[in-house]
């Protein structure tokens, strides 16, 4: 019995071990990321994706890198009555099953200090942190400003 | 009465008539911003430019900044998208302006290169703070440097996204607000075209 309930213990334990809680990078998968490419000689840029939290609790991105740029800052814009509003914001929830989309005019990657400018059709590598730690390595598509989603679907506008 | 006393009275009525019907009829499209807009002249890589300078041709005036990651280049792609699509002498009739809020950043060539990447036509330019300031006070834009704490950028331009659309005349005819589309922004633009 001594056996057994030490057995059934050790099990409880592993079971219960973060090996087996998805962290925030395992949770969260990231959906169509990209950068604006810019005019020659601009060092910022945004960048932009979805996030989609498919695990059961809500997980915050909180910082971001990449070896193309000095600084990432995650940003968003406030449309205040017609004033565009642009700020720092500490981090990007996602809620638990939820997604969260950083698109032109809200949320975004502030992509600081270009270290080269970016070019249409290059892709760009980001790491992504989240609030438990982990890290999730992209490749942002950098596109040119005719080949956003949003002059493709030219029948939706009103 | 004698005949022509008639005739010279309906003459009368019928001048005092067509007065009274112009007060009221729709030519209200040039006074849809009574007291707004206005002639101005800035500063730019190929010299100053004045907005008498294209008289005669539609004038669409955007205010920014090249340090804006975002709102600025969807409001400039877009118009940029839509200006593409119209025929080579619609085109040959208006006159593109990027107009920087933000001279401490911003030089004349580098407004140069970053209005040429929109548009092969736009013309970037900009002014003195206190000059910008009341310009875009009349055309009903708004912009305010805001020091940023606990970020890179040091200060963020705070600005309305508006292409504003100045006819032939050099008036003030219409605003498209930010958010446009490509084709929304034509259809403004189409409209100021087919105008006077």
């Amino acid at each position: 019995m001594f056996k057994q309930l030490t057995s059934g213990l050790l099990l409880g334990l592993f079971l219960a071990s973060p090996v087996f809680s998805g962290t925030a990078a395992d949770d969260i998968q990231v959906m169509d990321p990209w950068a604006r490419e810019v005019p020659p000689g601009l060092t910022t840029s945004a960048g932009f994706l979805t996030l989609h939290n498919k695990g059961s609790k809500e997980h915050k991105l909180v910082a971001a890198e990449s070896p193309a740029t000095g600084t990432v800052e995650l940003h968003t814009h406030i449309n205040d009555n017609g004033v565009m509003r642009m700020r720092p914001v500490k981090d990007i929830p996602v809620a638990a099953g939820g997604k969260t989309e950083l698109k032109p005019g809200g949320y975004h990657l502030m992509l600081m200090m270009l270290k080269k400018p970016l070019k249409s059709g290059e892709k760009m590598p980001i790491t992504l942190q989240f609030e438990d730690g982990s890290k999730k390595e992209i490749q942002a598509e950098v596109r040119h400003f005719s080949m956003e989603k949003g002059m493709k679907h030219m029948k939706m506008d009103h | 009465m004698k005949p022509l006393s008639w005739f010279l009275l309906a003459l009368f009525l019928m001048a005092a008539d067509a007065q009274a019907w112009s007060l009221f009829s729709g030519s209200d499209k040039e006074e849809r911003f009574p007291g707004m807009g206005g002639d101005f002249t800035l500063r730019s890589a190929d010299g100053p430019v004045s907005l008498k300078d294209f008289r005669g041709k539609l004038v669409l005036l955007y205010f920014g900044y090249t340090s804006c990651p975002d709102v600025c280049p969807t409001s400039l792609g877009a118009l940029s998208s839509a200006l593409k699509k119209l025929p080579d002498k619609d085109m040959a009739q208006i006159q593109p302006l990027f107009i920087s809020v933000d001279p401490d950043r911003d030089d004349v060539n580098k407004l140069k290169d970053y209005a040429r990447y929109f548009h092969p036509r736009m013309i970037g330019a900009t002014a003195d703070l206190p000059y910008l300031e009341d310009l875009a006070k009349r055309y009903g834009a708004f912009f305010r440097k805001v020091p940023v704490e606990d970020s890179n950028i040091g200060y963020a331009v705070d600005h309305s996204s508006t292409i504003y659309v100045v006819n032939r005349d050099g008036k003030l005819v219409d605003m498209i607000q930010h958010g446009g589309s490509p084709r929304r922004i034509l259809e403004h633009i189409r409209k100021a075209l087919q105008e006077d």
